[in-house]
């Protein structure tokens, strides 16, 4: 049954992308129909029980054509039809016809493409295929990043954005070619008897990294995610940075890896949950907050996936099957709520045009329904109890606790993995509280948040549609494990379990209560608030009698204690100007987070090598004379060499 | 005939050092022309006991393009270039001159520590094939005008011939005119070029090619 609804799902696509620089009604049934028949189509694999697999006699590249969905590709394309449908419906009223009329119709072909590159991304078995589809859906990307290149910083966002997914690819040719040459055959699947194969891991684990954006590898990310479009925003976060995750669980799980492999992903893990919450608070562009974010939720996965392989390790540990589907199921649900974050963060830029938190403020009144929203995304990337993020950061947390309290050598790992999973979480609440006050709360701090609008009902539905998921995962995980335990079987068939885990059942009528109660006093405390007509002021008034929008906290003041422990990393460049004299006129106080990886370490390194290169050049100049002398001096070189070497 | 054949080479070097030290490019083209000459007179006298009229061709042949044809059109293109003296070299006459010398001193000494065959022990066949590619070298690194280059490629090739008369015997006649005929060419081809430097630049300054990289 998968067969033809992928078909279908094909040939939707590729329509849609004919059509849809003509006609924007077309290409959204068209977007919408393929996105269903796709979902559909991996949900059928993830229910039902058996592979979809078809091998053609067609050739593409000389080799024959072999698609394959099991039970992970199915889970990614799940993530990728939800939020590729709900990013097409959101995209129509986002970037419309009479907004952005040069780059609408164009942003609607390369949107059906680049859904379409990453599901043939996800469906082919076979490398040179895989590549094909890979590089395509990363040209793809490139063309919604810059989508509005008139601006200079989207343009330079792009170029950084394409110079790190080559750099990237790189790795994955070495690896994909020496794979094909160690086995003899282009062919994927599972290869795990050929323990030899296994260094290749790191190969994989750098190549998928720079796209999952882990933590030093992320330098694309902030400025790339900030400086799309935010439909494009929220499919690259939701969906494309979950391709090099797929990447990573894919092979680990079909090639064997070297048994540093676990100790080495947790350890990427936490590191990159907690440098990029760090650096999250302390953004002011509340979309590279958000971007920031997807490097933390990168993190948490990346630990789940090493927990699994540290079990694997350690001669196939329950607790790592937990990890591991605490770990899918967070690609869902990051998927989820970081679409749904990003979306909002969209109709505020839609409503402002602003994507700085100190120019925001107050927006709640004027646009209830983005913010309600966007505090249920902010709650569950919080991973709060009762929404879904706190249900897969559980179950990472139950297998990490496991891992403790079995006392193995995975314990050293698993234990520290979890108290930093921990801070991460507290860091990242800081966050969102953050940024939900400064956008939300207070009173407007300049004129264009004063004026906002709610967003229409085309963007609004989608946002619908993504909360709703959040809630329903959170509220009845068990509806969702079948499918979370078929990709975990897929990965290692050994680790097929029938069963929900007996705690999950009981999270979520934990979760149903809380959630009752939660709504129950949220319905008490707004007919308090209206029966007894009490007095609505600004959000920090602190009793004075005249509160100016100035005395609102800043968004660097809101986290400047969170952000002092982080200085070490974060390396904020400051300007400060101290009131002086009697009296004093102006005083000014600055602070700028900059990209350090990249402003600090990168920068530099490439400064150097573009010194080195321009130095090699000067040998180029055009004088024949010196060419001349570059020949008789290699003759001598040579002869000397022969001279030297003892020549008979 | 030994002694005849080492007077001639020893000649050819001789107007090596003269190519080096000489700033007018009239002289610097005769002694390449002469040198030429001599090259096309040394099959004869190597061979001298069995002469045909394939070595009788060769002879006639090297002696005619080397000699002859090159020579005037160099000196044609010399003339519609109108220009007549290296003003100013990349490396002095003196300078080059002394490199010279040191080339072919080097030359001989190499020669002494290379494996010959025993009949070609006594012959000044490979120092002079040695001195004459270095004074190649030397012209076309120390040169700026486009001619001056090209007496210093044609002196080049002139040594890698004299390397090639060691295998006299051994070298079919088709290979040994396809090599002046490539020469030849390649002279034709520069001569066009220089013509068309001289009239996009108005000089035949190689230092002005620069700005044509990239």
């Amino acid at each position: 049954m998968s067969g033809p609804l992928l078909l279908l799902a094909f040939v939707a696509l590729v329509t849609a992308i004919l059509v849809g620089v003509r006609s924007s009604r077309w290409w959204l049934a068209l977007t919408v129909t393929g996105a269903v028949a796709g979902l559909i189509a991996s949900l059928t694999v993830l229910l039902g029980a058996t592979d979809w697999e078809w091998r053609s006699e067609l050739t593409l590249g000389g080799e024959l054509i072999h698609l394959r969905l099991d039970g992970v590709s199915a889970l990614f394309l799940a993530l990728l039809s939800v939020v590729g449908g709900t990013g097409g419906v959101y995209a129509r009223e986002y970037w419309s016809e009479q907004h952005y009329p040069a780059s609408a119709p164009r942003g609607r072909a390369w949107w059906s493409a680049l859904v379409l590159c990453m599901g043939l991304v996800l469906v082919s078995s076979n490398g040179l295929h895989f590549l094909i589809g890979w590089e395509l859906f990363t040209v793809c990307a490139y063309f919604l990043i810059t989508l509005d290149r008139r601006r200079r910083e989207v343009r330079a966002a792009g170029w950084l954005y394409l110079a790190a997914s080559h750099a990237g690819t790189v790795c994955l040719f070495a690896f994909f070619s020496t794979l094909a040459a160690r086995t003899g055959s282009w062919e994927l699947g599972p290869m795990r008897e050929q323990a030899g194969l296994a260094p290749l891991f790191w190969l994989a684990l750098t190549g998928f990294g720079v796209k999952a954006g882990v933590f030093p590898l992320h330098v694309w990310l902030p400025s790339a995610h900030a400086s799309a479009p935010s439909h494009v925003s929220a499919i690259l976060s939701g969906v494309a940075i979950k391709m090099g995750l797929y990447g990573i669980v894919r092979f680990s799980g079909w090639l064997p890896v070297p048994a540093a492999a676990g100790w080495v992903v947790i350890g990427l893990g936490a590191t990159s949950a907690l440098l990029g919450i760090a650096f999250a608070l302390a953004q002011n562009d509340f979309k590279r907050l958000l971007a920031y974010c997807s490097v933390e939720n990168v993190g948490v996965i990346l630990i789940g996936v090493g927990a699994a392989l540290l079990a694997e390790a350690n001669g196939d540990a329950p607790w790592g099957r937990l990890a591991l589907a605490g770990a899918l199921l967070h690609v869902w649900n990051h998927g989820a709520f970081k679409a749904l974050l990003f979306f909002s963060a969209g109709a505020v830029l839609h409503a402002t045009g602003t994507r700085e938190m100190s120019k925001l403020g107050g927006l709640w009144r004027t646009m209830p329904w983005t913010a309600g929203l966007f505090a249920l995304g902010a709650v569950a990337v919080s991973g709060l109890p009762p929404l879904n993020g706190f249900v897969s950061e559980w179950l990472v947390y139950l297998g990490l606790f496991d891992a403790v309290t079995g006392r193995g050598p995975a314990a050293w790992a698993a234990m520290p993995a979890a108290i930093m999973l921990a801070m991460t979480g507290a860091l990242a609440m800081a966050s969102f509280a953050k940024a939900g006050a400064m956008i939300f709360l207070g009173a407007p701090r300049t004129k264009p948040a004063a004026h906002a609008h709610e967003c229409g009902p085309g963007m609004r539905g989608p946002m619908l549609v993504l909360a709703g998921l959040c809630v329903l995962i959170g509220l009845s995980p068990v509806l969702f494990w079948p499918a979370v335990a078929r990709a975990v079987a897929s990965w290692r068939p050994a680790w097929a379990a029938a069963e929900a885990p007996a705690p999950l059942a009981m999270l979520g009528s934990v979760h149903v209560v809380l959630a009752v109660l939660m709504v129950a006093a949220a319905v008490w405390l707004w007919r308090k608030a209206h029966a007894n007509s009490v007095r609505r002021g600004l959000t920090w008034d602190c009793g004075y009698a005249r509160p100016t929008v100035r005395m609102q906290y800043t968004s660097a003041s809101f986290a400047g204690i969170a952000t002092g422990w982080f200085r070490w990393l974060l390396q904020p460049e400051r300007t400060l100007r101290r009131p002086r004299g009697l009296f004093p006129t102006e005083a000014i106080r600055l602070e700028r987070v900059p990209e350090t990886v990249l402003e600090k370490l990168l920068g530099p390194v490439s400064v150097a090598v573009m010194q080195v290169s321009a130095a090699a050049r000067r040998l180029q100049h055009g004088r024949l004379q010196s060419y001349v002398v570059y020949v008789v001096a290699g003759l001598m070189a040579l002869g000397v060499l022969v001279l030297l070497g003892g020549a008979p | 005939m030994n002694e005849t054949l080492n007077l001639l080479i020893g000649l050819a070097m001789g107007l090596n050092l003269l190519a080096l030290g000489s700033s007018r490019l009239p002289s610097l083209i005769q002694a390449m022309s002469f040198q030429g000459m001599l090259l096309g007179l040394m099959p004869l006298i190597m061979e001298h006991e069995h002469l045909d009229w394939r070595l009788g061709l060769i002879a006639l042949a090297t002696i005619a393009g080397k000699g002859v044809v090159i020579p005037t059109l160099l000196r044609r293109a010399m003339r519609a270039a109108n220009i007549d003296r290296e003003i100013e070299p990349f490396i002095g006459f003196v300078p080059s001159l002394l490199l010279g010398a040191a080339g072919t001193i080097a030359a001989v000494a190499l020669s002494q520590a290379l494996p010959l065959l025993p009949e070609h022990a006594g012959l000044l066949l490979v120092p002079g094939a040695i001195a004459s590619v270095l004074t190649g070298f030397v012209l076309l690194i120390g040169r700026a005008e486009a001619i001056s280059q090209v007496c210093g490629y044609l002196i080049l090739e002139n040594g890698i011939y004299l390397f090639g008369l060691l295998l006299i015997r051994s070298t079919p006649l088709v290979v040994e005119s396809g090599i002046l005929l490539d020469v030849t060419v390649g002279v034709f081809v520069i001569g066009i070029i220089v013509d068309r430097i001289q009239r996009a630049f108005d000089s035949l300054d190689t230092r002005k090619l620069t700005a044509l990289r990239e």
